[in-house]
């Protein structure tokens, strides 16, 4: 390798990047635009469940229970029903997610000491919300059903209330969360938009580098050049390489002193681990260059290729421990699940070399598979 | 008036011959890009598949350690209770710091620690609390666990005390309670397979609607052959209208591709709606989100900064429509700013016809948006491009 060769190369990428203004402020403000757009923006918790009721006892007693929904931020009152026909309606177009039908004889059936049944209505259209709007659904229920039974305790038998409490509450659950205390969204999804943020845009940089030349023809130059295969390679992931690296650091910043994120691991980890990754990325994109003659194939592919795994099998939204095998198995094959986990690993948890020597160990292996398939694909001499 | 009348008809012909013949020639050209349809043909169908059968945002299998210091038949009967398919019962640990260590690693999520004497205190009738330590780096899901867990021991402890009061009361147990009844609509199952996949062709469609009319106008303008189409007798309007038409063909057909080989016959998700109807609102769809591609053609030179261009509109499209996350729950800017993404209405719409079997009459006011946000987006880039043009 001719050093003096590489960085001729490297130098001709980067004045071309840096002359095209566009393609660079979106090469820079891209990344740190969306970690702060999605750490404010990308809310997964399942809040302000738009709900309607049909109250059919209109009791006192009736209209507290609904109050309970009513005041949680976990719902939206949109509206009071008086026909179970207008709940099928206000479900079909999606002004609501959720009904309450309370039934006849509520307060009566309560008072006299006996179980009611409350029918709510789901949309199941997205299954994980109307799961977990099930679940708060049940939460309020069980607890009204709590101060029901230490209100009856206390009525018919003569127990003092906070006697009757500890009856009718034998066993309780005390939770203590890890890592994330206050169990804030933005902890989790700021540090995984650090993966998704060099994901992305570095693939598509790359390839758009390579095969641009390929496309207008300019590429005939380094075939008939001195240039050797690995020079022009080194070269041209040079500045793109570059670009990210600066990223990385400006990731790291915002997730710390914009969003607070708690730094809680070892420095040296997690920029080795984000050196590895970067490589992986540009190297994706490399790959996917050397396989397509057009630029609109290596828009796509590489969008789609970053986008889709990132996005599903990467742990950013979805555990991979959730996954079926087979998405398992996907989820493995590619660099995003290893630097995810040694980002939260860094962030939140804390861990170092010892605890994550494996992920970092699947990076390198990612790193350097990738550049020796890019070498291998690299031809100086094309059939066509 | 009879030559005239013959004339407007001659000329709407020739309009639309032209048409025909710029489309016909954006799909030779991609017909010639094998790589890229390959591609296509696997995002529309194995891609489907994988996220459809693999993906599930609800907890399940969420693995579960105990430290049972007390090893009674009541803890035992807890421990029972964690079941699949939320929970996964990974084994159980001597000590709780080993436990952590595990949460660490993640190699498990929860830890559930039952003190010593959990079932002499139930005996004795004291209250007892149980411990559950959750990972919770990723919070929703983390929570999700939690409550699922909260459930169950809720369960546990109701039944202690409806036995206990059983046994103390003449006859029947006679208690207030208010008892949950669910009803879930349009996918009773919970079938969150119909829910990834659908969520998946939504996803394919967006990149590939807006990326292949944007790439394919940029590549004329990059390579210079747009000279060639202003010198022949074709109007810009031709021109992106070719684009739009070509593209929306091949998604139309890689959609119905994805439908009959996935998620009919594989997944089994209904189309309760009308299935004309969906494929002439995809038509809508592509067609006002290559106006949004189209748009950002004309505002960049060439094919790269397209493809940044498109990143930047694309991913906020794709992770903020409600495909991925519940729209409710964002904050309102992200919900006002999204009312310029297509991909919202679009999501109301299928999920609207295929899973709840709803028609025009509901879905009206989306498919207005979408016509008019395509409207403007293909008005305001033909107005660029038609400037640059001259």
């Amino acid at each position: 390798m001719n050093m003096a060769r590489m960085v001729a190369v490297a130098r001709k990428e980067w004045k071309e990047t840096v002359r095209d203004r566009l393609f660079l402020l979106m090469a820079f403000l891209l990344p740190g635009l969306w970690i702060v757009v999605f750490g404010y923006g990308l809310v997964l918790d399942v809040e302000h469940v738009p709900f309607a009721v049909l109250d059919r006892d209109q009791s006192s007693s009736s209209r507290d229970y609904l109050y309970r929904f009513i005041d949680s931020r976990y719902f939206d009152f949109r509206k009071s029903v008086s026909d179970e026909r207008e709940i099928d309606r206000l479900l079909g177009d999606t002004s609501i997610r959720m009904a309450i039908i309370v039934p006849e004889r509520f307060e009566e059936r309560l008072l006299a000491g006996r179980s009611v049944i409350v029918q709510t209505l789901l949309d199941g259209t997205f299954p994980l919300h109307a799961d977990t709007t099930k679940g708060y659904v049940i939460a309020v229920n069980n607890s009204v059903t709590q101060e029901l039974i230490t209100d009856f305790l206390t009525r018919t038998r003569g127990l003092v209330p906070a006697e009757a409490r500890r009856l009718t509450e034998p066993v309780s659950l005390e939770t203590r969360y890890l890592y994330n205390e206050e169990v804030r969204s933005t902890w989790s999804i700021v540090p995984a938009l650090i993966m998704f943020a060099l994901m992305v845009a570095s693939p598509l940089l790359t390839a758009l580098g390579v095969v641009r030349e390929k496309e207008t023809g300019s590429i005939y130059n380094i075939y008939s050049s001195t240039a050797s295969k690995a020079e022009f390679l080194v070269g041209k992931l040079a500045p793109y390489f570059a670009i990210s690296t600066i990223n990385v650091g400006v990731l790291w910043m915002i997730a710390v002193w914009l969003f607070r994120v708690p730094f809680k691991g070892n420095i040296a980890v997690f920029f080795t681990a984000s050196m590895l990754f970067v490589l992986c990325s540009v190297g994706i994109g490399l790959v996917v260059s050397l396989l397509v003659r057009t630029q609109m194939a290596a828009l796509l592919i590489t969008i789609v290729i970053a986008m889709v795994p990132t996005l599903l099998f990467s742990g950013l939204l979805v555990p991979v421990s959730s996954l079926s095998p087979g998405a398992q198995v996907q989820a493995h094959l590619f660099p995003m699940m290893y630097y995810t986990d040694v980002v939260r690993g860094s962030f939140l948890k804390g861990l170092g070399w010892k605890s994550m020597w494996m992920d970092l160990f699947a990076l390198a292996g990612f790193a350097v598979v990738l550049q020796l398939v890019a070498y291998g694909l690299f031809t100086k001499r094309p059939k066509t | 008036m009879i030559g005239k009348g013959g004339r407007v008809p001659e000329a709407v012909r020739l309009w639309t011959l032209r048409l025909f013949v710029l489309t016909r020639k954006e799909l030779l050209q991609l017909r010639r890009d094998v790589p890229l349809l390959l591609f296509l043909l696997y995002s529309f169908s194995l891609s489907i598949y994988v996220s459809g059968a693999g993906i599930s945002m609800q907890l399940n299998n969420a693995s579960l350690l105990v430290h049972d210091g007390d090893h009674s038949e009541s803890s035992r009967e807890l421990i029972h209770r964690f079941r699949q398919p939320y929970f996964r019962f990974d084994g159980e640990v001597q000590d709780q710091k080993v436990g952590v260590r595990r949460l660490d690693q993640g190699t498990a999520m929860l830890l559930l620690d039952i003190p010593p004497r959990f079932h002499e205190s139930i005996v004795g009738r004291e209250p007892v609390s149980v411990q559950l330590l959750v990972d919770t780096t990723n919070a929703p899901q983390g929570l999700s666990a939690a409550a699922y867990a909260s459930r169950i021991v809720g369960k546990f402890s109701f039944d202690l005390v409806a036995s206990r009061l059983g046994g103390a009361s003449d006859g029947g147990v006679q208690l207030p309670a208010v008892e949950s009844a669910h009803r879930v609509w349009f996918n009773q199952e919970q079938n969150e397979t119909w829910f990834q996949s659908i969520s998946h062709i939504l996803r394919m469609i967006t990149l590939f609607a807006f990326l292949l009319p944007a790439a394919a106008l940029v590549r004329e303008k990059e390579h210079g052959t747009v000279e060639q189409l202003l010198v022949s007798p074709v109007t810009p309007l031709q021109i992106m209208l070719s684009k739009v038409l070509a593209m929306t063909l091949v998604i139309q057909a890689a959609t119905a591709i994805a439908m009959a080989t996935v998620l009919k016959p594989v997944f089994g998700v209904p189309v309760k709606g009308s299935a004309a109807l969906f494929f002439v609102m995809t038509a809508l769809y592509s067609f006002t989100t290559a106006g949004l591609g189209l748009f950002a053609a004309t505002i960049t030179r060439n094919q790269a900064q397209v493809g940044m261009v498109s990143l930047l509109v694309i991913s906020p499209m794709l992770l903020l429509s409600g495909i991925t996350t519940p729209f409710e729950a964002m904050p309102p800017w992200v919900q006002t700013l999204m009312a310029l993404s297509p991909l919202r209405y679009f999501v109301d719409v299928t999920y609207g016809i295929l899973l709840k079997g709803v028609g025009l009459e509901l879905l009206w006011d989306s498919v207005l948006a979408m016509v008019f946000l395509g409207g403007t987006m293909f008005g305001l880039g033909m107005w660029r491009f038609r400037r640059q043009l001259q």
